[in-house]
C-alpha cells in the first residue's frame, strides 16, 4: 500500500486520477467548455468522457457592429477529447 | 621552448641574438613597418619616385625570350608549372619530424636524469639502451652547483646564431655518411656491457655535460627547424653519436681513441687510470678539439652557446626538467639534497661519491658495486621508459586537480557511510587512484581499492612504484596537500553525520548537498497517514473539500490495490505447483494491501463531525462500484466487518443521509440507484451466508446507534433492514423445519426476538413516515410512488412479528393499506395487480390478503 498512497498526489494527473468517475469541467482551446463525467484520460490529456454537455462561445456582430456571444450547447453521451485542445480541468462545482 | 614552439625561455637563455632571424628570435614583425611609416611622416611619397620610371624603358616587343625564361608556350596549367622546386615535398615529409622531435624532447626532458641520447637511438639499434644510460649525477649526491668559469663566455657571442655559411656548412658534414663512426659506437658499446662498467660516479664536470648534451641536442633541433628541414632526419639519427661518446663508458676503445686525440697522459694502470682519464678529457669539455671532430653537426661556435646554456640550466631548478612547458626561473630554487634521499636508497653499500672511492675498495667489492651500479642502471632505464609522460603535469597543475579533489573529497564523505567500497570508488576515484599509488597514508577507513589500485598501477606502468618514493620538486607541495586532505577528510567524518538542519518555525528542513545526493530545496515531511491523521483529527469542523479530496484519494488507492489484486488473482498457478505458496503469500500480502486502502477497518466513532473513511469512500459513485469487485477479494472476517461499518454507519451514508430531503435530488437517486445494484447484492449474499448472531447483532447495533428515524425514511435504510430482518425470518423458519444451521440455536433465537423487539418498538411510531414523500414533503400518494420495498420491508417484519405486534403493526399501516389499495383498483387490470401485489407482499406475512379488504 505503501508505494501506491504515496504516489497518490506525485504528480499532475494523480490529481486528474482523482476526478475519475467524476463530473468535471474542461475548458477547451477555441472557445469550447465541456461538463461530463470523465472515464478515462490518458498522458496527452486525451479524455473520455460520458453524459456530456459541451458550451460553445460565438462571437457574432449584429449591423451596428455590436458584439453579442452566443453559446451553442450540444450534449452528447460519449465524448473522446483530444488531448491537444484541453486547456484546463476541473471537478466541476457540485 | 615550450610546448607550443613559443620561446619562452628566459632571454639571458635564447640561444639567439635577437636581431638575427633564427629559431626563437622574438623580432618584432612591425618594426619595419613602423620605421616605413615614421618614414611616411616625413615626407609625402611620390609614386614616380618609388616607380622610378621603370614602365617607360619597358621594351613590349621584347618578349621573344619569354618562352625560354618562364617554360614554353601554352596556358599555364598545374601540370606543366615546374615541380623542382620542394617547399611541400621534402618539407611536408619531415613535418612529422618536427612533430616527433617537439614531442621527444618534451618527452626527453621530462626524466630529467635520463638523456635524450637512448631515445633517438631506440629507433636504430632495437633494445641497447642500457649501456647508453648515463648516471645521474645527483644520485651520487655530488655538489654541480658551482658553474664552470670557462663554461661562461660572453652572452653575446654565445647567442650568436648560425650563418647561413654555417648552416650550409653543417648540411654538407651531414650528407657525408656517418656509418663508420656509428659502427665504432656500438663497438664501444658492447664491451662496456660486458665488463659491467657503467658510467662511474665523477666529479662535477661530467654531470654538467649531461644537460649540456640534451641541450645541444635540443639546440640542434631549433635550428633543423628553422632552417634545415630536410636534413632534420639525418640530424636526430645522429644526435646518439653526442653524447655517447661523452658518456660512454670508458671502454678500452674509446680510450684509445681518447689518448689519440688528447694530450698524452701520464701512464696509469688501466683499471684504476680509467675515471681520472674520463675527467681529464672532460675537463676540457669545449676546447679540446676532440669534442668538436665527434660533434660533427656542430660548427666550432656551438660547443661555447652550449657552454653558456649550460651554465643557465645549472642555474636553473631541476623542477625544469619535470616541466618542459614552463622553464621556471632561478625564482623556485630548490637543493638538490632534496633529492638525494629517494636516490641513495638500497643495497648498495657505501655511497660512493667520487671514483676515487672506488678505487679503494677491494675488488669483490667493486665487483659487486658495479653490479649494483648495473641494477641500478637498468631501473634507471626502466623507469626513464615508463616515464614518458612524467612532467607532463607541473606542480601548479597537481595543485589545482588535487584541490578539486580535495573539495570533492569533503563532499563526498557526507554519504561514504552510506556507501559501500564501490560506491566510494566511484565517489571520488581519481583521488583514491592517486592516493594508493603515492602510498599516501591511508585516509579512508573502508581502504576499498588496494588491490585495485594495484591494478591501477601495473596498467599505468608503475611509474611510481609502490613504495618508492619518487623525489621531486613538488614533494613538499604534494605532501602538504596530502596532509590537508587528510585533515579535511577528519575533519568531515568528525562532523556530525547530520544531514539535515532543522531551523525552528520553518516548513521543512535544509540538507546538506554532496555530489551523490544534491540538495533538495525543501524536505517536507510526508505522513503515508496523513489523511486518517487528518480524518481522526478530534476537531468538530472540518473542511469539505479536504475530506472530498481524501476521500477522491482513498479510493484511487482502493482501486490501484484492487487492481493489483485482480492481476494477480489471473495468475494463480496450480495449487499442486511450487509458486503456489508464494502465490497465495502475495496474495494475502495484497488482500492486506487493499483491506487497509479500504480504511473499514478504522476506529468508529460516534458523534464525529467527519465522516468515517470508508463511509466517505462509499459516498462517491466509484467507492460504491468499487464494493462489489473488493468484496469478492476479502475474506468472510473482512466482509462481515464492512457489513457492519455500513450498517452502523447507515444513517450517514449518503444513499441515506441525502435522501432525506424531498424531493429527493437527481444525483441522490441515482446514487441511491447505483448503491442498490452495487453494494446491496454483495452484502445481501455475504449477510446470507452468515449466521443469526451476526445478523443480530447487526440488528442491535443499528437500533442503538442509529437514527431509526431517518434510516426507515430511506429505501436504502429499509432495504437494509429488510435485509436482515428476512435473514432472520430465513433462518428461523429453517430451524423451525429442522433444517437450522449451527449457530441458530434457541439462545440465538431468543437474543435476536429480544433485539427485534426493541427495533420493533422503535419503528412503530415511524410507521406512517416511512412511506415515499413527494415534492412537498408530505407522504406521496400510493400511485405517484413507488413503495414496493416499504411492502417488503413491512412484510419481513410482519412475518417475524408476534401476533400482538403483528396487530400494532396493521394498525400503524391500515391506512396506506387502504389507499393503496382503493387506488390501485382505479388502475387498468395489469398495473392493478402488480399494485396488489405489492401490498399483498405485506398482507399475506400477516396472513391476510388484499381481496379480504374488498
Amino acid at each position: 500500500m505503501a508505494d501506491s498512497a504515496n504516489d497518490s498526489s506525485n504528480e499532475p494527473f494523480d490529481l486528474v486520477r482523482l476526478c475519475l468517475d467524476e463530473i468535471v469541467f474542461i475548458k477547451l482551446r477555441g472557445d469550447r467548455e465541456i461538463t461530463g463525467r470523465l472515464h478515462a484520460y490518458d498522458s496527452h490529456c486525451n479524455l473520455v468522457l460520458g453524459e456530456v454537455t459541451e458550451t460553445v462561445y460565438v462571437v457574432e456582430e449584429d449591423e451596428d457592429e455590436n458584439e453579442h456571444v452566443r453559446t451553442v450547447k450540444k450534449q452528447s453521451e460519449m465524448l473522446f477529447v483530444r488531448g491537444d485542445s484541453v486547456v484546463l480541468i476541473s471537478p466541476h462545482a457540485a | 621552448m615550450s610546448f607550443f614552439g613559443f620561446d619562452s625561455r628566459l632571454p639571458r637563455d635564447r640561444g639567439h641574438q635577437t636581431s638575427a632571424p633564427g629559431f626563437g628570435a622574438t623580432q618584432d614583425a612591425f618594426d619595419g613597418l613602423q620605421s616605413a611609416r615614421a618614414a611616411d611622416n616625413d615626407e609625402i611619397l611620390n609614386f614616380d619616385d618609388t616607380y622610378e620610371g621603370l614602365g617607360g624603358r619597358l621594351d613590349d616587343a621584347a618578349d621573344d625570350l619569354n618562352d625560354d625564361t618562364f617554360g614554353d608556350e601554352g596556358p599555364v596549367t598545374q601540370k606543366n608549372v615546374g615541380r623542382d622546386f620542394d617547399f611541400s615535398g621534402q618539407t611536408g615529409n619531415v613535418a612529422q619530424a618536427f612533430e616527433e622531435e617537439r614531442m621527444r624532447w618534451a618527452a626527453q626532458h621530462a626524466p630529467s636524469r635520463v638523456s635524450p641520447v637512448k631515445k633517438a637511438a631506440a629507433p636504430r639499434h632495437g633494445y641497447r639502451p642500457i649501456q647508453e644510460l648515463e648516471v645521474d649525477a645527483d644520485l651520487w649526491g655530488i655538489a654541480k652547483k658551482e658553474p664552470e668559469p670557462a663554461a661562461q663566455p660572453p652572452p653575446a657571442a654565445a647567442r650568436k646564431a648560425m650563418t647561413l655559411e654555417e648552416v650550409e656548412a653543417m648540411m654538407q658534414a651531414q650528407s657525408k655518411p656517418k656509418a663508420p663512426q656509428q659502427a665504432a659506437q656500438q663497438q664501444y658499446g658492447e664491451p662496456s656491457m660486458q665488463q659491467g662498467s657503467y658510467p662511474i660516479p665523477t666529479n662535477p664536470q661530467e654531470y654538467q655535460q649531461q644537460p649540456f648534451m640534451q641541450h645541444q641536442g635540443q639546440h640542434h633541433q631549433h635550428q633543423g627547424h628553422h632552417q634545415q628541414h630536410q636534413s632534420q632526419h639525418q640530424q636526430q639519427q645522429q644526435w646518439p653519436a653526442h653524447p655517447q661518446i661523452l658518456q660512454r663508458p670508458p671502454g678500452q676503445p674509446q680510450q684509445q681513441q681518447q689518448q689519440q686525440q688528447q694530450p698524452p697522459q701520464p701512464s696509469q694502470p688501466t683499471g684504476q687510470n680509467r675515471p681520472p682519464q674520463i675527467l681529464q678529457r672532460q675537463r676540457q669539455p669545449e676546447s679540446s678539439p676532440q669534442q668538436q671532430q665527434q660533434i660533427p653537426t656542430g660548427p666550432k661556435h656551438h660547443g661555447r652557446q652550449q657552454q653558456q646554456q649550460q651554465s643557465a640550466h645549472q642555474q636553473a631548478p631541476r623542477q625544469i626538467l619535470q616541466n618542459p612547458n614552463r622553464l621556471s626561473g632561478p625564482g623556485q630554487p630548490i637543493s638538490h639534497q632534496q633529492f638525494q634521499p629517494g636516490h641513495g636508497r638500497g643495497p648498495s653499500g657505501p655511497i660512493i661519491s667520487h671514483p676515487s672511492q672506488i678505487l679503494q675498495l677491494s675488488d669483490e667489492d667493486r665487483a659487486a658495486y658495479l653490479q649494483e651500479e648495473a641494477r641500478r642502471a637498468k631501473r634507471n632505464h626502466k623507469i626513464h621508459l615508463l616515464s614518458k609522460h612524467n612532467g607532463l603535469m607541473t606542480p601548479q597543475d597537481k595543485n589545482f586537480i588535487t584541490r578539486i579533489q580535495l573539495q570533492q573529497l569533503v563532499t563526498a564523505t557526507g554519504s561514504v557511510d552510506s556507501e559501500g567500497p564501490e560506491g566510494l570508488l566511484s565517489e571520488d576515484f581519481y583521488y583514491q587512484v592517486y592516493s594508493q599509488i603515492r602510498g599516501a597514508p591511508r585516509q579512508n577507513p573502508h581502504q576499498p581499492a588496494n588491490q585495485f589500485a594495484q591494478t591501477y598501477l601495473f596498467q599505468t606502468g608503475g611509474r611510481y612504484g609502490q613504495n618508492r618514493r619518487h623525489p621531486r620538486g613538488g614533494e613538499n607541495h604534494m605532501q602538504r596537500m596530502e596532509q590537508q586532505v587528510q585533515r579535511a577528510v577528519e575533519a568531515a567524518k568528525a562532523k556530525p553525520k547530520n544531514k539535515q538542519l532543522v531551523i525552528e518555525g520553518s516548513l521543512g528542513k535544509i540538507s546538506f548537498s554532496n555530489a551523490k545526493t544534491p540538495k533538495p530545496l525543501l524536505n517536507i515531511k510526508r505522513l503515508d497517514s496523513d489523511q486518517s491523521v487528518h480524518v481522526r483529527r478530534p476537531s468538530r469542523h472540518h473542511d469539505p473539500t479536504e475530506e472530498r479530496r481524501s476521500a477522491l484519494k482513498n479510493i484511487e488507492k482502493v482501486y490501484g490495490a484492487l487492481m493489483e489484486t485482480e492481476d494477480h488473482a489471473r495468475l494463480r498457478p496450480l495449487e499442486e505447483s511450487e509458486m503456489f505458496d508464494l502465490w497465495a503469500a502475495k496474495t494475502q500480502q495484497l488482500n492486506d494491501k487493499l483491506w487497509a486502502s479500504l480504511k473499514a477497518y478504522e476506529p468508529i466513532v460516534e458523534n464525529h463531525a467527519t465522516l468515517h473513511p470508508f463511509i466517505a469512500i462509499l459516498s462517491h459513485a466509484k467507492g460504491k462500484k468499487a464494493i462489489p469487485r473488493v468484496f469478492r477479494h476479502l475474506s468472510n472476517e473482512q466482509r462481515t466487518v464492512v457489513l457492519t461499518v455500513i450498517l452502523v454507519h447507515l444513517d450517514t451514508l449518503d444513499v441515506v443521509h441525502n435522501a432525506l430531503s424531498s424531493p429527493i435530488p437527481a444525483k441522490v437517486k441515482e446514487d441511491i440507484e447505483l448503491f442498490v445494484n452495487a453494494v446491496i447484492p454483495p452484502l445481501f449474499s455475504h449477510l446470507n451466508d452468515s449466521p443469526l448472531v451476526i445478523t443480530s447483532g447487526l440488528l442491535g447495533l443499528i437500533v442503538s446507534r442509529c437514527d431509526i428515524k431517518a434510516v426507515t425514511r430511506t429505501k436504502i435504510g429499509l432495504q437494509l433492514l429488510t435485509m436482515l430482518v428476512a435473514r432472520a425470518e430465513l433462518l428461523r423458519e429453517a430451524a423451525v423445519n429442522g433444517t437450522g444451521e449451527p449457530g441458530s440455536g434457541p439462545n440465538e433465537f431468543a437474543q435476536y426476538t429480544s433485539v427485534y423487539n426493541d427495533f420493533f418498538n422503535a419503528l412503530e411510531p415511524l410507521l406512517m413516515q416511512i412511506w415515499p414523500r413527494d415534492a412537498s414533503g408530505r407522504e406521496a400518494s400510493p400511485l405517484a410512488s413507488e413503495d414496493v420495498y416499504v411492502w417488503q420491508f413491512l412484510a419481513a417484519m410482519g412475518a417475524t412479528a408476534s401476533a400482538e405486534q403483528q396487530q400494532r403493526l396493521v394498525l400503524g399501516v391500515k391506512d396506506r393499506v387502504m389507499s393503496s389499495v382503493g387506488a390501485a383498483r382505479t388502475l387498468p387490470a395489469g398495473e392493478q395487480e402488480r399494485r396488489l401485489g405489492e401490498v399483498n407482499l405485506f398482507m399475506r406475512a400477516l396472513g391476510l390478503d388484499v381481496e379480504l379488504l374488498a
